[in-house]
């Protein structure tokens, strides 16, 4: 293992009964590297997230975090990770500031202040607030705080902004980049395609158990999109389209073409989205 | 495990706890049932302790218990009439004072004090009337003045107030919802809310959880145990020995609890279970109301061996002694839950990840 993985997984697999979950699954990541980990519901994101995260052990295969083996040296590997649930599971009768205070004296972290960690969340104002009167988009920015309280090396977070108003999942946006760009290693599920793409540095495709591909999303788009562009442009009332392979021969002559066009109306690359190319990949759409 | 972990868990729960419905009737419950019973079979609203005196001399002690505050005392010309009140549940005991007494005592001749306890008198009325007697007895014949007591039960040992009888139901009631529902409902609790998944992708390990919860089962269960000792007037009879049978009583109730709790998936299902499982807690209790049912059948619950020492202790004035082969199965029972309560914890880390 290099020495600079945050997070090593090597060929794990869980099963419910006889219901194959993971099955035998590996990748890695480095400190500061956000991985986004991409699949419909039921794929096995959820429980590849608890085995990384210690609820359950792996029938098979090895994860190491930080350097901890992930089954043998559960507590050490759990006191520097921070885990942000897609259920919002806060003590409803203890107010914001009780709920970070509580989390934080299971760290054993002295000097806890919630209310820095409340401001980077923008609850500050809600410090004294009973969990339940706060609103979902509330209480999910709560559990994201909540998940820092140890200043986490490893930051794990289960669709953090499933169905998040536009202006919590901005400031959960936000504070994954800050967390990266301070060089916390960032796993993060979603079924978002445009939010995967938008923060991740890379992209994990996962389906029935295993990951179909494993990369950044630039490098994907360029695999499994097409290398054309599409220029509409108007004669007369005629609109006509034309597509220019870039690939082509002729290609350069053509956009030069067009471009000079005094009809020209739009020009559009051809690029994939992630969903295009998970659905490609999978033979099946994200939801 | 980490110690400081468990007490936090603990405080928190602590502090959490009077929001929560299950500890409000946990502490309210034992109290107000209590209350119920004494105020309809009547005991906390009894007479005071009722004492016959026959007085065949002219003893100090005579005058001196006439003063005594608390205490009702009838004089008697006739041992039969004094025998009979005390049989017919008139008085609590009769006391006869023979011809020279007091000269007797001081003299050290050892005289003979004959007291009669009515078989159906309230232990606590008892206790007061005998204890009342011995002090009088030194004050007048001094540390050294010896007697040769003679205590005759009138009546039957069938014969203990219903209101006493029912102590064990009491009891039962108070130490299973602290000891049993309060831990159950609260790991239940905060395995529905998900909160038992954050706690343990925390430094948190099961095992902390689970102290956390017993030791506050523990506690809510002893106190719950004591009021309603004190509240039926039984727990100044012993109470060390009181204390040492209610910490068995609650450390059983609390393993029950942390099985229960570790094995129901949510409320209901932890309802249901305990409903099912009833006869298997409160069956003991029936023999105690009902003293003529074939007692050995009580003895197959394990409830029994809190509750027949408790009831031993607390009602009949026994000793330790007396009921130590009931604690000790009692301990053992405690220990082989304890172990059935450590697996069935370990196996709630993986009930949690199928969820």
């Amino acid at each position: 293992m290099s020495d600079t993985r945050a997070i090593d997984v090597r060929g794990i697999s869980y099963s419910y009964g006889n219901l194959l979950a993971v099955d035998d699954i590996s990748f890695s990541v480095e400190p500061g590297e956000i991985l986004g980990f991409l699949g419909p519901n039921g794929a096995g994101k959820s429980t590849t997230i608890k085995m990384l995260t210690g609820q359950v052990d792996p029938k098979s295969g090895s994860i190491t975090v930080l350097g901890y083996d992930a089954i043998k040296s559960r507590a050490e590997m759990q006191s520097r990770i921070g885990v942000c649930f897609e259920e919002k599971n806060l003590y409803l009768n203890m107010t914001a500031a009780e709920n970070l205070r509580f989390f934080a004296s299971l760290f054993n972290i002295a000097d806890f202040d919630p209310e820095a960690l409340l401001r980077r969340v923008d609850l500050v104002d809600k410090s004294g607030t009973h969990t339940k009167g706060l609103s979902k988009g509330m209480r999910q920015r709560l559990m994201m705080a909540r998940s820092l309280v140890n200043r986490p090396d490893v930051l794990v977070l289960d669709e953090p902004t499933d169905g998040l108003d536009p202006v919590s999942s901005r400031a959960i946006r936000r504070i994954i980049r800050e967390e990266a760009d301070r060089g916390a290693a960032v796993i993060l599920t979603t079924h978002d395609m445009e939010e995967a793409d938008k923060l991740s540095d890379r992209v994990a495709f996962i389906n029935e158990g295993k990951i179909a591909t494993l990369d950044t999303p630039e490098n994907l788009k360029l695999a499994y999109g097409k290398r054309s562009v599409k220029v509409r442009s108007r004669d007369g009332d005629q609109i006509s389209e034309q597509t220019v392979a870039l690939d082509g021969p002729e290609a350069g002559e053509e956009l030069k073409e067009a471009v000079a066009s005094p009809g020209l109306m739009t020009i559009h690359t051809e690029e994939a989205t992630l969903e295009n190319i998970f659905i490609q990949l999978t033979g099946r759409g994200l939801e | 495990m980490s110690l400081s972990r468990i007490l936090r868990i603990l405080a928190k729960d602590l502090r959490l706890g009077p929001r929560s419905p299950i500890f409000l009737y946990a502490i309210a419950f034992p109290v107000i049932l209590t209350l119920l019973v004494v105020f309809v079979f009547g005991s906390l609203f009894a007479p005071s302790p009722r004492l016959g005196v026959l007085d065949a001399g002219n003893s100090s002690i005579t005058s001196k218990i006439q003063q005594v505050g608390g205490i009702t005392v009838t004089m008697f010309d006739s041992e039969d009439e004094l025998i009979e009140q005390v049989e017919n549940d008139n008085l609590d005991a009769g006391l006869i004072l023979q011809k020279d007494f007091d000269s007797s005592l001081i003299a050290r001749e050892r005289p003979v004090l004959q007291f009669y306890v009515g078989g159906n008198s309230l232990l606590s009325n008892r206790t007061i009337l005998a204890v009342t007697t011995i002090d009088l007895i030194r004050e007048v014949g001094g540390s050294t003045g010896k007697v040769d007591v003679s205590i005759e039960k009138l009546g039957t040992e069938e014969s203990i107030p219903l209101v006493d009888r029912l102590l064990p139901m009491l009891l039962i009631y108070a130490v299973i919802i602290a000891g049993l529902f309060v831990p159950a409902s609260s790991i239940v609790a905060e395995r529905e809310s998900g909160t038992l998944s954050a706690l343990m992708v925390s430094p948190v390990q099961i095992p902390d959880i689970m102290i956390a919860k017993g030791v506050m089962g523990f506690i809510l269960a002893m106190l719950a145990g004591i009021v309603t000792l004190i509240i039926n007037q039984a727990f100044g009879n012993a109470p060390l020995a009181l204390v040492l049978i209610l910490t068995l009583a609650s450390a059983m109730a609390v393993t029950f609890g942390l099985i229960f709790g570790s094995l129901a998936k949510d409320a209901n299902s932890l309802f249901t279970a305990v409903k099912g499982m009833g006869i298997f807690l409160f069956a003991p209790v029936i023999f105690f109301i009902w003293p003529g049912l074939p007692q050995w059948i009580g003895q197959l619950f394990p409830t029994y061996y809190f509750l027949f020492p408790l009831f031993e202790v607390g009602v009949k004035g026994a000793t330790l002694a007396d009921v130590g082969a009931e604690l000790w199965i009692g301990f053992g029972i405690t220990a082989v839950f304890a172990v059935i309560a450590a697996m069935t914890a370990r196996r709630l880390r993986s009930a949690l990840s199928s969820t």
